[in-house]
């Protein structure tokens, strides 16, 4: 039973909930404003100033999968009791968080600017494919 | 490949019956590198795989594993970790004593398990920087005769696992739980004569229940003893449905041990509920505690990650609920979950300076709740006359609740000791422990026969242990 005691900031929860919705309104408005069009030269288009939320708790990252356009700064806090990382199943990629890092109430935060699918886990309470695991799926900017 | 280790497994089989034919030799005598466990039949399926013989560590006895196989391993001290990924494997020390899985106060877990029907026996697991032995996320799960030693987070711990059992197993010297099971509803689990003392909590399960049994055991000299709980920092909110029946729980005091703040919060009581929902409290013997002997308390949970589910949702399977959308209401900074609707009957209860038998809530009319207590044997209760404010059967023959109201500003303002570093901790050395019977020879048995079936009716409130 871990502890009830904590160090986190008061109305976190307030902020995620802002910046999922700012997350799932964002890309709309830019896509409005005809920013990069993909299908005309095949470049990425970035969307900018949008992130979007994930919960590490106990010992399941909360929403296991998320879809974000590229661009996207995904934002992993730690919700739990325990000590967690964050770490990418591809180990030649260089994104991540150790524990020492990431302890109860801190966050880590990471712009994914490539479409992909990016798998993840913490290397505590899972490995690369079982247990405490997630996936970000980044799509062109203009389609997210 | 997999066709030649059969053909192999059946020379080696059949080369050892015709040895043992042969020899007198007592395949059961001891020894670092003893293969006399060589000669066992792992079942219809498997093989049996030794260790060191065959491969030289269990992690590479494991991944030479197929699902049935039997892993036998030789007295020794083995400084590895260890994941387990092949299901249905039975992995057993020949001596609970004197095989050693030692991680240095460096290695995270000693066997960490994430396939179905894995079953780890008689071993002991210390000095890792996590968890002794754990099973997460699988179906079927059995650790029978293990001894977890001075880990720093669990001893013995399933996460997010149902259908399971731990038997016969003894942890101390953890800052979080001795054993745990948390995450499953339903659990289909059980948990039955095991023995934790020196540890934060003795049991802890958060957000388990449904199916769940804590039997005819003793937790002794923890912070606190058995604490069911709930939270949202786990999924399968809230804790509900769990049965504890038969055991010891005394002394549950314990100043210098490792423990995580909420061990250090529960400190002092024997059983405590914190949110608990629907559990059953019955003929336990719990004794001699600074606080509470049987407390049914609320959870306050700060920066809650969710708020409670409706009441009508209790009933889902945890793996119904596990993606569900975290709510888009507000949360306010501090929720407080209820104990509701427990049942408290039939223990022996003495010695407990804020009550035997007690109930306490706060942003609640502690007497709608729906937690019941009778035929207990007690000298104290907070409130008063509680068997008479909350009978479980007919109406209460007394209404004043703030007659002698349980005082939880000093269950939770009292100062406790702080934690000692769990590599620190005066934790005892762990008596020589009872060997599973037969670890030579009898087969592979992998948790898929778990777990065991037990008549509750025939569980007598313990005695008291002597000497005490």
């Amino acid at each position: 039973m871990p502890s009830a005691d904590l160090h986190r900031t008061s109305g976190r929860r307030r902020q995620l909930a802002a910046l999922a919705a700012g997350a799932a309104i964002a890309p709309l408005l830019l896509a409005g404003c005809g920013g990069d069009d993909d299908s005309a030269g095949g470049a990425t288009s970035l969307v900018e100033g949008v992130e979007s939320p994930v919960q590490a708790i106990d010992n399941s990252f909360r929403p296991e999968e998320v879809t974000v356009a590229a661009g996207t700064e995904v934002v992993w806090t730690n919700d739990g009791r325990n000590e967690h990382n964050v770490l990418p199943a591809d180990e030649a990629e260089s994104w991540g968080v150790q524990v020492t890092d990431f302890e109860p109430g801190d966050e880590y935060r990471h712009r994914f600017t490539e479409p992909g699918t990016y798998a993840y886990y913490c290397s505590l309470h899972g490995t690369k494919d079982k247990g405490m695991v997630g996936t970000i799926v980044v799509t062109d900017g203009a389609e997210g | 490949m997999r066709r030649t280790r059969i053909l192999l497994g059946a020379a080696v089989v059949l080369l050892l019956v015709v040895s043992a034919a042969c020899s007198s030799d007592d395949s059961s005598e001891e020894g670092t590198g003893d293969t006399s466990g060589a000669t066992v039949p792992a079942g219809p399926t498997g093989t049996t795989i030794n260790v060191p013989e065959d491969h030289a560590t269990i992690q590479e006895a494991v991944d030479a594993a197929a699902p049935g196989d039997l892993i036998l391993i030789a007295p020794g001290t083995y400084e590895e970790a260890v994941d387990v990924e092949t299901e249905n494997l039975t992995i057993r020390g020949l001596d609970r004593n004197e095989v050693i899985l030692d991680g240095g106060f460096e290695l995270e877990n000693g066997i960490r398990v994430l396939a179905d029907g894995v079953a780890v026996e008689n071993m002991t697991a210390q000095n890792y920087t996590t968890n002794g032995f754990y099973w997460t996320g699988v179906t079927g799960y059995r650790g029978s005769y293990l001894t977890a030693y001075r880990n720093g987070d669990y001893g013995i711990y399933a996460f997010d696992s149902v259908t399971g059992q731990f038997d016969n197993s003894y942890a101390s010297g953890s800052p979080d739980a001795g054993f745990y099971i948390g995450q499953c509803y339903p659990c289909d689990a059980v948990i039955i004569d095991v023995i934790s003392e020196y540890n934060g909590l003795g049991y802890s399960g958060t957000n388990s229940g449904g199916d769940m049994y804590i039997l005819n055991s003793r937790f002794n000299n923890n912070r606190a003893g058995i604490v069911p709980n709930t939270g949202s920092y786990e999924l399968c909110y809230p804790e509900r449905e769990s049965t504890i029946i038969g055991n010891v729980v005394y002394d549950n005091n314990q100043p210098d041990t490792p423990a995580i703040g909420s061990a250090l919060d529960a400190m002092g009581n024997g059983i405590i509920l914190p949110g608990g929902v629907d559990n059953v409290i019955e003929r336990n013997l719990v004794f001699d505690h600074d606080l509470g002997g049987i407390v049914l308390v609320p959870f306050p949970e700060e920066g809650a990650s969710d708020l409670p589910p409706d009441e009508s949702t209790w009933d889902t399977p945890c793996e119904e609920t596990k993606d569900d959308p975290v709510t888009t209401e507000e949360i306010p900074d501090l929720i407080f979950w209820q104990p509701i609707g427990n049942s408290v009957t039939g223990n022996v209860v003495s010695g407990s300076k804020l009550g035997d038998l007690a109930v306490g809530t706060v942003d609640a009319d502690v007497s709608t709740l729906g937690n019941c207590f009778a035929d207990n044997t007690f000298e104290t209760t907070a409130p008063v006359d509680l068997e008479a404010l909350a009978p479980c059967d007919g109406d209460p023959t007394a209404t004043d609740w703030e007659n002698g109201a349980f005082d939880l500003i000093a269950l939770i303002a009292t100062e406790k000791p702080p934690s000692v570093d769990y590599q620190e901790a005066p934790t005892p050395e762990p008596p020589a422990q009872e060997n599973m019977p037969d670890a030579a020879t009898a087969p592979a048995r992998p948790a898929t026969d778990v777990p065991m079936s037990v008549d509750l009716d025939s569980i007598q409130v313990p005695e008291r242990p002597e000497g005490l």
